[in-house]
C-alpha cells in the first residue's frame, strides 16, 4: 500500500476533529428539528431529566389563580360538600339502574326459557275439556 | 510536527466528543421513539363511569372484548392505573387478556376538590362494588376474579371480606397487612405527619406532598441531580432498556392528590401502632370487615426489595388468611408488576387465575 492510500484511509486528527464537529451540527439540528416540528418532544426531555409532577402533561403556561378570600374559600367548601353528595347520589343512582337492569333482564330471561310448566298445564286443561265434552283426540 | 503527548490529548478529547455525542444522539432516539408512557397499552372500551372513575374494558387485535372468565384490576388510587397495562409489550392485564380472560381495569382517575370527602366506604362499598357489579352484569357471572395491585388491593380484600360470594378468585399484589411493619410509605406517612390529617375537615392532599413520601423512601434518588446523573450514566445502554426505564420512572413521577379523608381513614385504621386489619377490628362504614368471609382462593405476592410494602408486612397475610398461597418474588414494588422480570408474576397470576376454571 502507497503512503497516499494509507492516508485516504486513516484521516489525520485535524480531520477526524473537523469531522466530530460537524457531527455535532448534526447533532444540534436534530434536537433543534425535533424542538420545532414536535410539540411533545420538550416535554418528554424536561420529564427525562427532572422528576416532574408534570409527566405526560405540558408544562403550565398561565399563572396560578390568586388567593382566594375566606368568603370565597367558605363558599368554595360549601359547594365542594354540594358536589360531593351529588356524586354519592349519583352512585345510588347507578345502583338502582343497575337493579332495574337486572330485573329487566331476569324477566326476559323468564320469558325467554322454554317453559316446561306451561305446556302441561294447557295440555291439561285442553284434556279437561275434552273430558268435559267428550270429544277426546285420538292417539296417534 | 505532532507532539505525541499533545496527540494522546487529543485523541482522547476526540473520544470524549464522540462518546458524548453519541449518547445524546441515544437520548434523542428514546425521545422520539413510540411506546411513551400511557400511549401505547392495550386498546380498551369505558363500560362504566362513576365521578372521575372509568371501568375499562379491554379488547383484543380486532376491536373486540373478549368471552373468557371475567377480571378485574384493582390499581391504587394514588397512582395511576398505566401501571398494570404499561406498553404494548410492558403489559400484566394485556397478558392476562392473551391467556383468555375478559380483562376490565379500574381507573379512578384524578381527584378534585369534592372528593376530599370520599372515605374508604365510598371507594369500596360504592365505586368498587358498582364496578364489580357492572362488571358481573356486562360477563353475566356471578363471581369474578379480582387483581388487586398496593392500596387497591387493600380495598379488594376489604371488598372480598364484605362481599364474598361475588369474587370467585382474588390475587393481592404487595399489599400491606400488617401496619406495624417497620419502612414502607405508611411508616414514612406517619413519620411526616400523617396523623395530623383532619378526617371532620378533609383537603385533598396534593400529589407533591403525596410523591415527596414516595421520595423519603430513597432520599436524593429524585432529586435533578440525581436524575440527570442517573440518565446520563443509563445513556450507553439500548434504546429499548432506556426507553422501559423512563416510562417507569415517568409513572412513578406521575402521583395524582388523594382525598384526605380517604388517606386520613387509612391510618387510622391501617397505619403504624393501630393497625386495625391485623387486630380484626377494621370497619368500612358500619360494617365490621371479617377476613374469615375471605372464603376463597387468595394469592398474595410481596417484593423481596419492596421499599414501599415491605414484604414482611404483606407476607402477614398468612395469619388473617390462613389458606392464601403467599408467595414473594425478587424485585422492587413496581419492577414485579412491570419491570423486565414481571413476567414471572404474569404467568404465576395467570396459573393461579385458570386454576379449576370451567
Amino acid at each position: 500500500m502507497s503512503e497516499s492510500d494509507a492516508s485516504k484511509a486513516e484521516p489525520t486528527l485535524v480531520e477526524r476533529w473537523l469531522q466530530d464537529q460537524q457531527q455535532w451540527q448534526r447533532t444540534l439540528f436534530t434536537y433543534l428539528d425535533s424542538m420545532m416540528k414536535n410539540d411533545e418532544f420538550l416535554m418528554h426531555m424536561g420529564n427525562a431529566m427532572r422528576g416532574s409532577l408534570l409527566a405526560g402533561k405540558p408544562y403550565p403556561t398561565t399563572p396560578p389563580p390568586a388567593a382566594a378570600s375566606a368568603d370565597d374559600a367558605a363558599t368554595a367548601d360549601r359547594l365542594e360538600k354540594v358536589l360531593y353528595a351529588l356524586h354519592q347520589l349519583q352512585g345510588q343512582m347507578q345502583d338502582v339502574l343497575m337493579t332495574l337492569d337486572e330485573i329487566r333482564a331476569g324477566a326476559k330471561a323468564t320469558r325467554l326459557k322454554p317453559d316446561s310448566t306451561k305446556k302441561p298445564a294447557r295440555r291439561a286443561r285442553a284434556a279437561a275439556g275434552a273430558r268435559k265434552t267428550g270429544n277426546r283426540r285420538p292417539r296417534s | 510536527m505532532t507532539d505525541p503527548g499533545v496527540e494522546r490529548e487529543l485523541e482522547a478529547m476526540l473520544a470524549r466528543s464522540e462518546q458524548t455525542r453519541a449518547r445524546l444522539d441515544r437520548l434523542h432516539d428514546v425521545l422520539t421513539s413510540g411506546g411513551h408512557y400511557g400511549t401505547g397499552a392495550t386498546p380498551a372500551a369505558v363500560v362504566h363511569q362513576e365521578n372521575k372513575l372509568r371501568l375499562l374494558r379491554l379488547l383484543d387485535e380486532s376491536g373486540q372484548p373478549r368471552t373468557g372468565p371475567p377480571v378485574l384490576f384493582v390499581p391504587a388510587p394514588v397512582s395511576r392505573y398505566f401501571i398494570v397495562d404499561l406498553l404494548p409489550d410492558r403489559s400484566f392485564a394485556g397478558h392476562v387478556a392473551r391467556a383468555g380472560f375478559d380483562v376490565f381495569i379500574i381507573d379512578f382517575g384524578t381527584p378534585g376538590g369534592e372528593d376530599r370527602f370520599a372515605d374508604l366506604e365510598y371507594y369500596v362499598d360504592g365505586l368498587l362494588r358498582r364496578s364489580v357489579r357492572k362488571v358481573s352484569a356486562i360477563t353475566g357471572q356471578t363471581s369474578i376474579n379480582i387483581v388487586g395491585y398496593c392500596l387497591g388491593g387493600t380495598l379488594s380484600l376489604l371488598y372480598s371480606a364484605m362481599y364474598p360470594s361475588t369474587v370467585s378468585r382474588l390475587v393481592l399484589l404487595t399489599t400491606m397487612i400488617d401496619g406495624d411493619t417497620r419502612g414502607g410509605i405508611a411508616w414514612v406517612a406517619h413519620q411526616m405527619g400523617l396523623a395530623g390529617e383532619s378526617y371532620e375537615n378533609p383537603r385533598l392532599v396534593p400529589a407533591a406532598e403525596i410523591k415527596s413520601w414516595f421520595e423519603m423512601l430513597a432520599p436524593g434518588s429524585n432529586s435533578l441531580i440525581g436524575r440527570v446523573n442517573d440518565l446520563w450514566e443509563r445513556l450507553d445502554e439500548p434504546v429499548d432498556r432506556l426507553r422501559d426505564v423512563r416510562t417507569m420512572a415517568t409513572w412513578v413521577d406521575d402521583v395524582v392528590a388523594a382525598p384526605g379523608r380517604l388517606l386520613a381513614e387509612l391510618y387510622q385504621q391501617f397505619g403504624p401502632g393501630r393497625n386495625r386489619l391485623m387486630a380484626g377490628t377494621a370497619t368500612v362504614g358500619s360494617r365490621s370487615i371479617d377476613c374469615a368471609e375471605v372464603t376463597m382462593p387468595v394469592l398474595s405476592v410481596s417484593a423481596a426489595k419492596d421499599l414501599i410494602a415491605p414484604a414482611d408486612g404483606v407476607d402477614a397475610i398468612r395469619s388473617l388468611v390462613p389458606h392464601a398461597e403467599v408467595m414473594r418474588l425478587p424485585g422492587g414494588h413496581v419492577g414485579i408488576v412491570a419491570g423486565r422480570t414481571a413476567l414471572a408474576l404474569w404467568q404465576r397470576t395467570v396459573e393461579f387465575l385458570m386454576r379449576n376454571v370451567k
